[in-house]
């Protein structure tokens, strides 16, 4: 591993951590809406709030299974430096597994949890564009007063294969970044289609 | 910041709040995991903390894992800023955080609780953190932790109506006064730790996020903001809070939840709130007016 595919991560490890952390614990208790962290570092080819997701949330109890648009030799070397996460392979061991837009249409193999135990499923960091510009959709459910019109830029074929793929308490929690932005899904969250 | 709030230092020798960064790493993974599934506990890798079981292990570990140096901590123990267990927290995480403590509870923004909610609403920016004993609903019907993760697993709540309904059996009326089981977002039953019924309604649709945090069971759950949450009732027996038909001795609120004193050895009963910030507020409102 050469040093200069090192690069300097949080600047204070223990508050950056929590903010990081807060964030992501605010988008996903109201999804849908826009959390930004700012002064976090960025990394070639990821976005500031994706890294800070993984700079938050991940450690040597993290099986990361890494998309292949985000496997390369920098990220590879500083997410084992800083996180010390090991990276897998196999969809069904990963416990967070970094994606990309293209990564969404089939999210076979991810470990959903089960009945009993629904908290052991894959969280799944997935890092896009922009957060909106898509097709109009409306969220409702836990954490949501009445509901947000939510415009995320995928392809629509992710919705179904996220239903399919949701049976709950079992599912797959979601944390959409961008820039400094990030956006929670959790299973709960239910979307219907915007009426005209 | 007013006389209720006190700023204070950082002891340098802990890592801040107390915890290491490994294990709050892996309670917030937890937590979010709580989030995503409303009311259902999450098993975690409960530490041993510098107190007993039973003093709000769960709760300290919850809030050092959620605690950042610009928040606001309001620890209250029974509704009361100033008893034992509330005061030993809060100087706990003044000490090793450095956080800015309140007795005030709009200035909070994260409020640990052993058994209350406040009276006084609840804001979309508040995490609330409870104390939490026993935290599955079904363990006093059924000791097997085995048998209970199937019922959650199952949606089979059945035994838990028929306790209720023995209690009608028994005394005419629901006699659970307290951790009186609900359902969130309509699948899971879940203990709302002991806070006395009176409380149950105040879960509903908050706005604010609720965690909860068992150390000695070491699970944890969360109700998100807005998330529905009824508690068990039947249609004939309809959940109802408790009445008094006394008013606070100190402010004389009537909408407060109220807890008896005995005042001498003939028993004579006086009634206060449990609420003591909401109590404050409520005297030094009425001196203003006067």
């Amino acid at each position: 591993m050469s040093a200069q595919l090192l690069q300097p991560a949080f600047a204070d490890p223990v508050l950056d951590a929590q903010r990081g952390f807060r964030a992501a614990l605010k988008a996903l208790a109201g999804p849908g809406l826009i959390q930004s962290l700012h002064d976090v570092p960025s990394l070639e080819g990821l976005a500031p709030a994706t890294y800070a997701l993984c700079l938050a949330l991940l450690d040597v109890d993290t099986p990361l299974w890494l998309a292949p648009s985000f496997d390369t030799p920098l990220i590879r070397a500083n997410l084992a430096f800083h996180c010390g996460c090991p990276l897998t392979s196999v969809r069904s061991e990963a416990q967070f597994a970094l994606l990309a837009a293209d990564d969404l249409l089939d999210l076979s193999g991810f470990d959903t949890g089960n009945d009993r135990y629904p908290d052991q499923s894959c969280t799944l960091l997935v890092q896009l564009p922009s957060l909106n510009g898509g097709q109009v959709l409306t969220w409702h459910g836990p954490g949501i007063e009445r509901q947000h019109s939510i415009s995320l830029p995928l392809a629509e074929g992710f919705w179904a294969e996220r239903e399919r793929r949701n049976e709950f308490p079992r599912g797959l929690d979601l944390f959409f970044s961008a820039g400094h932005e990030l956006i929670g899904l959790p299973r709960s969250t239910r979307i219907a289609e915007e009426r005209a | 910041m007013n006389d209720m709030t006190q700023v204070s230092v950082r002891d340098a020798a802990y890592n801040f709040a107390y915890l290491d960064e490994q294990t709050k790493r892996m309670i917030r993974r937890a937590l979010l995991k709580a989030v995503a599934i409303p009311g259902y506990q999450v098993p975690f890798g409960g530490r041993e903390m510098p107190l007993p079981y039973g003093w709000g292990t769960g709760g300290m570990q919850l809030t050092a894992a959620i605690l950042g140096a610009d928040d606001v901590l309001k620890v209250i123990d029974q509704g009361a800023d100033d008893t034992t267990n509330a005061v030993s927290i809060r100087r706990f995480f003044a000490r090793t955080a450095g956080v800015v403590t309140t007795e005030s509870t709009p200035d909070a923004t994260v409020i640990q609780t052993r058994h209350r909610i406040p009276e006084t609403p609840l804001h979309a920016d508040q995490i609330m953190v409870y104390q939490v004993p026993i935290p599955d609903p079904l363990r006093f019907i059924e000791p097997s932790e085995t048998e209970t993760r199937t019922m959650h697993a199952l949606n089979d709540y059945g035994v838990m109506h028929v306790k209720l309904y023995e209690d009608i059996a028994t005394f005419g009326h629901i006699a659970t006064a307290y951790a009186y089981p609900v359902m969130v977002d309509e699948r899971y039953v879940m203990d709302p730790s002991p806070i006395p019924k009176f409380d149950n309604p105040k879960l509903d649709m908050s706005p604010a996020l609720m965690l909860f945090g068992a150390g000695r069971e070491k699970r944890l759950y969360a109700v998100p903001p807005y998330t529905r949450v009824t508690s068990l009732d039947f249609e004939d027996h309809p959940f109802e809070v408790q009445k008094w038909e006394a008013c606070c001795a100190i402010c004389g609120s009537r909408d407060a939840f109220l807890d008896e004193l005995i005042l001498d050895d003939a028993g004579t009963q006086s009634f206060v709130c449990s609420d003591t910030y909401y109590c404050a507020q409520r005297v030094s409102q009425q001196e203003q007016g006067q």
